[in-house]
């Protein structure tokens, strides 16, 4: 399967780096030696290599079904595999294989496509990770792939929809969304009610939702963090992230990723005046004194997500191999 | 004489304990379910009212101009209804545990018929309720306080006269929520209102058809009635073409029980590829196929694919995702203690006399379509094209267009009515100018040359096979 080059992908790269975020703030360093993760990896395994920078005690397991890409990531491996271990097999497999045993995961399902099976493969780990577990769920989140000109095919389509996802659709639910933004909260919607099917209210157990983003490199994309924990200790976990800048703790719309193309000549001119609480778009704008897009309204936004991500924004540099 | 020795004993109390009594009632029902029968309350309110004032707009849609609303949140819950309200005269009916014996039978149509519905609901929600109804005559209240559960000597609820509405019908407030109630109406509430709303546009989906107004939480509830395919044949008749329709079956008990029938097709069969990936891959969140029982308009079994429809028994196969193509519904209407069901209203009486007679015909009719399933599961494509001029029907269409087809009597079946027997099309073995390919591949591969041809990995299995053979043969030419 081929898969898009890194430097084409600068938003996921910023969501990438929202989970170390994430996981900072949930885990202690003297705990990180009790979590494991557990990715898909892709065939450069940038996740596993993240990690490894800056959790190397973590315990990794990467999840591939594909025998070449299982080769690729051979080749890529960021460490010795004692310390990460690749596992050839579909991931309902491995669910089907994993045991927690009080262990706690950080589990990041990665998907490319929209599917129910996703979502069934997300309520069954939910039952099974246990507590203080960290679970991100990456899904496609494109409206195109749902739209038609041709009515007849189009209602053939929500018809398709409706049916796929009947258990987990939420209330009122009549039409396909048009814009990213208002898909996205539908999947999130999905997602919220198919953690409610998998952890009731009766369980002592609950999830968390704690970030959640929708963005665009080349198709739509959505994806949410969120935190499996005793109902008792929620409140502990939610002051936890109250501060952070990219929380979203019950389950508000999800936050745009959107960073702007700019050079690195004009980042490091930008980042002088970064962090600013307020008017960032506004005061980066002010500095620079020209457009970045066709206009100034366009281009605050542009600025202020670059001033929302910058410290998650990668450099994408020539260098010697 | 010697004297009458006197009795050292007295009575034994055999009179049921408060909290265990009302415990049994409500252990044993779904908290959906528990909502379900205050929304047959309302619709036995309008029968009753109906009764009173007929009209013929109402013989069409019976229950139009009548609406109810259902709220929760984390405190309370309620249902507001403009049904006609409770009659005074029906208190100790509508407020006793279980149904007097002496009470007249109910205007036909209702379902209710044991007299707990009304009163498992509110203790499956909560300890504290308010009831407010208003009808022609009468406009009361009645009050389940805080702590009636706990003072075993009282059994009865105060009523008092009330002004408060402004309509005829009834508003029942519970509040006071089990911890657990609490929660599902809080914590789950997403979940919850999604799957009670899917109970009542799939349980309720004749009487809202027919009228009724339903909203959750202020959200109207859409009906979602099992459709059947029918192909409305003009050439039939003339050139004997097979097509896709339902079997159909009619018949009226003695005891006056209308039985109407249908059983069909509600999409293409799937292919033996779809039918194989579902194994390992759960495609659909839900599965509609199977047999939807309703009495008096209300579903009291949905797209059940069990023994109690007939699966599995008597020369049926057990139902298989194969078979997700086939549903089935059955109307039974008339007097609701004639009519198999059980207490809970939730359930076909599998054990009902009538219920078994017709289940004969449910597996007379079911039969018909998983012959024409195992026959074309191979060659699903071309099974495709028979369903295209199909269109989908609900049961009152499907009754429509039944005036069109020629029943034939089934006087010698029990019980005698009369049935339409569609004749399906058959494989028929492939022209002599024409060869069948078929061959196997793995998933990855199919997907890469799918991806490749339609820029789709997830496209049929047999398309691909078709596309590739296509563009061969174009080349070749």
């Amino acid at each position: 399967m081929k898969a898009p080059p890194y430097h084409l992908r600068p938003n996921k790269a910023v969501d990438r780096l929202t989970l170390i975020d994430a996981i900072k703030l949930v885990v202690a360093q003297t705990e990180l030696g009790e979590y494991t993760y557990y990715g898909m990896g892709g065939p450069y395994l940038e996740d596993f290599r993240l990690m490894y920078e800056l959790y190397p005690h973590m315990r990794m397991v990467c999840i591939e079904k594909d025998e070449n890409v299982c080769k690729r990531q051979l080749f890529h491996l960021p460490c010795r595999s004692h310390r990460l271990r690749l596992e050839k097999m579909p991931l309902s497999s491995f669910l089907a294989k994993y045991e927690a045993k009080d262990e706690k995961s950080i589990f990041w399902l990665d998907y490319t496509k929209l599917r129910f099976s996703y979502l069934d493969e997300f309520m069954d780990l939910l039952g099974k990770v246990g507590a203080n577990s960290l679970i991100k769920i990456t899904l496609r989140c494109n409206p195109p792939d749902y739209q038609d000109t041709q009515p007849a095919e189009q209602t053939k389509k929500l018809e398709r929809f409706k049916r796929t996802f009947e258990t987990v659709l939420p209330t009122a639910f009549s039409a396909l969304p048009v814009k990213l933004e208002d898909f996205a909260l539908l999947i999130q919607n999905m997602v919220r009610i198919a953690s409610q099917k998998a952890l009731p209210s009766a369980t002592p157990t609950m999830f968390l939702p704690i970030a959640s983003f929708y963005y665009s490199d080349s198709s739509g994309i959505f994806t949410l963090t969120g935190i499996v924990c005793l109902r008792k200790e929620m409140s502990r976990f939610r002051e936890l992230f109250k501060r952070w800048q990219f929380a979203n703790l019950d389950w508000v719309a999800p936050k745009e990723i959107n960073v702007p193309s700019l050079s690195t000549k004009e980042r490091l001119h930008l980042q002088r005046h970064l962090p600013r609480r307020k008017n960032a778009g506004r005061r980066l704008l002010r500095s620079l004194g020209y457009l970045i897009d066709r206009d100034e309204a366009t281009t605050e936004i542009q600025l202020q997500q670059y001033a929302d991500f910058h410290r998650y924004f990668p450099y994408f540099i020539k260098a010697i191999p | 004489m010697a004297a009458e020795k006197q009795n050292p004993y007295k009575a034994v109390s055999a009179a049921p304990v408060k909290s265990f009594f009302v415990h049994m009632l409500t252990r044993d029902i779904r908290l959906e379910d528990a909502i379900l029968d205050l929304l047959d309350n309302c619709v036995d309110g309008i029968l009753r009212a109906k009764r009173s004032k007929p009209s013929p707009r109402r013989e069409t849609s019976p229950y139009a101009g009548f609406w109810a609303e259902i709220k929760f949140d984390k405190t309370s819950f309620s249902i507001a209804d403009n049904c006609g309200g409770i009659p005074w005269s029906l208190h100790e009916y509508a407020f006793r545990m279980g149904r007097d014996p002496s009470r007249p039978p109910d205007a036909l149509g209702t379902v209710g018929a044991y007299g707990v519905g009304m009163k498992r609901a509110i203790f499956k929600l909560g300890t504290q309720c308010v009831i407010e109804t208003k009808n022609a005559t009468d406009a009361y209240e009645v009050d389940i306080p805080q702590g009636w559960m706990e003072d075993e000597t009282n059994w009865s609820f105060p009523a008092l006269p009330t002004k408060k509405m402004k309509h005829e019908g009834t508003t029942l407030v519970v509040g006071s929520l089990h911890p657990g109630i609490s929660d599902r109406f809080s914590v789950d509430a997403q979940d919850f209102q999604s799957k009670l709303e899917r109970m009542v546009a799939t349980h309720y989906a004749f009487i809202i058809h027919k009228g009724l107004k339903v909203s959750i939480n202020g959200i109207a509830v859409r009906p979602r009635p099992t459709k059947l395919l029918f192909t409305r044949s003009t050439r039939k008749a003339a050139k004997k073409i097979k097509e896709i329709q339902p079997f159909l079956f009619r018949t009226k008990t003695a005891d006056g029980v209308e039985v109407f029938l249908a059983v069909g097709f509600t999409q293409p069969i799937p292919s033996l590829d779809q039918v194989e990936n579902e194994q390992t891959e759960k495609r659909y969140s839900s599965e509609d196929a199977g047999w939807t029982i309703v009495c008096n308009d209300r579903a009291v079994v949905y797209c059940d694919r069990t023994e109690l429809t007939g699966w599995g028994e008597a020369g049926i196969p057990r139902y298989h995702t194969q078979f997700i193509a086939i549903s089935g519904v059955v109307e039974f209407k008339g007097d609701a203690s004639k009519l198999p069901t059980t207490t809970t209203k939730r359930d076909v009486d599998a054990s009902s006399p009538l219920y078994l007679q017709v289940k004969n015909k449910m597996r007379e009719g079911m039969r018909i379509f998983t012959d024409y399933t195992n026959k074309w599961k191979a060659r699903a494509d071309e099974s495709r094209d028979h369903m295209k001029a199909g269109t989908l029907l609900t049961l009152e269409e499907v009754k429509v267009e039944s005036a069109h087809l020629k029943f034939t009597p089934t006087t010698t079946s029990v019980p005698p009515g009369e049935q339409y027997k569609p004749q399906l099309p058959t494989p028929k073995k492939l022209d002599s100018r024409y060869r069948r390919i078929s061959y196997v591949k793995t998933v990855e591969d199919v997907q890469k040359v799918a991806e490749h041809m339609f820029d789709e990995p997830d496209m049929d299995p047999s398309e691909v096979g078709e596309a590739c053979f296509d563009a061969f043969l174009k080349e070749a030419r």
